[in-house]
């Protein structure tokens, strides 16, 4: 299947998700996104993944939903998944990237505490997509580009990976490799 | 005659990473001390300091950086147009053939970026220029993997993957012979040489676990390996 039908489908399950709050199930589809996106990181389909990780997110914490405006969001919110979902069933591209769009442009209208909060977790969302998508073996470099973040802050939000516990990236004997420090530096 | 300048390459993630933790004054001592020079590509120079000039957040990482720079101890490497041209032209061809050499599900896995492939594009123009194989320091476990054992990293991408992965490995040859080190390898020979500032039974392995929760690939087992070493 098309990664694009791939996508259609999982976000028809967000939608059904959303009808009962289940913000566990959500988050779960959007890890299910990274799966079908990994290989070639259409920058598309990653802002799927970062915005129903997010609106999982959204649904979980309780801080802001007080706030003035709030409402009015998260309806417009699940408004522009609704139209990811009708564009990519007409198969329009155009229709598709204008639904993400209209998604990342609703948080320059927000004010105040809403709109620190909300940036909060969108920038929490594309962390945790980065992260996803490095522990899938791609360098540091290409995920931070492709979810559009520095390397800075990819950096910053590494913590221990399991990778480290079972050996699995030891190419070279560490020996070897001190032995090449040491050309160098004596 | 005095003895020969050595040379490193560095990649920005080792960079980023002994700026977080703290220790780019560790460069500015094995330097200092070591008779090497530490050349950076023009990718990485964006990567470390143009591009973090601009976020709050890390600007002031990055005019620690960029002091660094003015005083070379972090350099770009001086080569002429034509070598500019031919890194770039290596650069894009390492990352095309990165990106193209192992498919999963039909589709090539795209596991490279321009950062990385230009400085290991740098290792190989510097090596016709000055006939010396220059080490690059590089923490990134993919870049290295590719060029350590290629074969290697298909098998973990099909655990990630949970599928078969095909790999070009002919084509893969192109990333053969690059002699790669972390910055752990850098913190360790600094360590023994007291570059570091810090001592103590705890210093070393502090260090090490300080770089590797800011992205250097390196295993428990190699820290502990390292710690056992006199």
């Amino acid at each position: 299947m098309d990664e694009r039908m791939h996508i259609l489908a999982d976000l028809k399950l967000v939608a059904k998700a959303l009808e009962h709050n289940e913000y566990v199930v959500i988050k779960q589809l959007s890890n299910t996104i990274i799966d079908h996106v990994t290989a070639h990181q259409d920058p598309d389909l990653l802002s799927v993944a970062v915005i129903v990780y997010a609106l999982s997110k959204l649904i979980e914490r309780e801080q802001y939903k007080d706030e003035k405006n709030w409402k009015k969001f998260y309806v417009s919110y699940c408004g522009t998944i609704a139209s990811m979902i009708s564009s990519l069933e007409k198969n329009d591209d155009k229709g598709f990237r204008k639904a993400i769009a209209a998604n990342r442009s609703l948080i320059v209208g927000l004010g105040g505490k809403l709109h620190y909060y909300i940036s909060d977790v969108i920038t929490r969302a594309r962390m945790n997509k980065a992260s996803q998508l490095y522990e899938k073996g791609i360098s540091m470099e290409k995920t931070a580009n492709a979810l559009g973040i520095s390397l800075w802050e990819l950096s910053e939000y590494m913590g221990p990976r399991s990778e480290d516990k079972d050996n699995l990236y030891i190419s070279l004997p560490l020996s070897k490799r001190i032995a090449l420090a040491k050309e160098v530096f004596g | 005659m005095g003895e020969r300048m050595k040379q490193l390459i560095f990649d920005a993630g080792p960079l980023i990473n002994f700026s977080m933790n703290g220790l780019l004054f560790v460069l500015e001592e094995l330097k200092k001390n070591c008779n090497v020079e530490f050349l950076i590509t023009k990718e990485v120079k964006e990567e470390v300091i143009d591009r973090p000039l601009t976020i709050r957040r890390f600007e002031l990482e990055a005019l620690r950086m960029q002091e660094l720079f003015k005083k070379k101890v972090i350099q770009l490497a001086a080569i002429s147009a034509s070598e500019v041209q031919e890194l770039r032209k290596l650069r894009n061809e390492f990352m095309d053939v990165a990106n193209r050499s192992y498919i999963a599900k039909h589709k090539a896995v795209h596991l490279l970026d321009k950062g990385e492939a230009a400085a290991l594009a740098l290792c190989v123009i510097m090596k016709k220029k000055t006939g010396n194989e220059i080490p690059l320091v590089i923490d990134e476990r993919t870049a290295r993997m590719l060029v350590e054992n290629p074969t290697h990293l298909g098998k973990i991408l099909e655990k990630k993957f949970h599928g078969t992965i095909d790999i070009h490995l002919k084509d893969l040859r192109i990333f053969e012979g690059f002699k790669i080190i972390r910055s752990t390898e850098l913190v360790y020979i600094a360590h023994k040489k007291k570059l570091t500032g810090i001592s103590g039974p705890k210093a070393l392995e502090a260090l090490l676990y300080g770089l590797r929760f800011k992205g250097a690939s390196i295993s428990d087992e190699e820290i502990e390996a390292y710690k056992g070493m006199k």
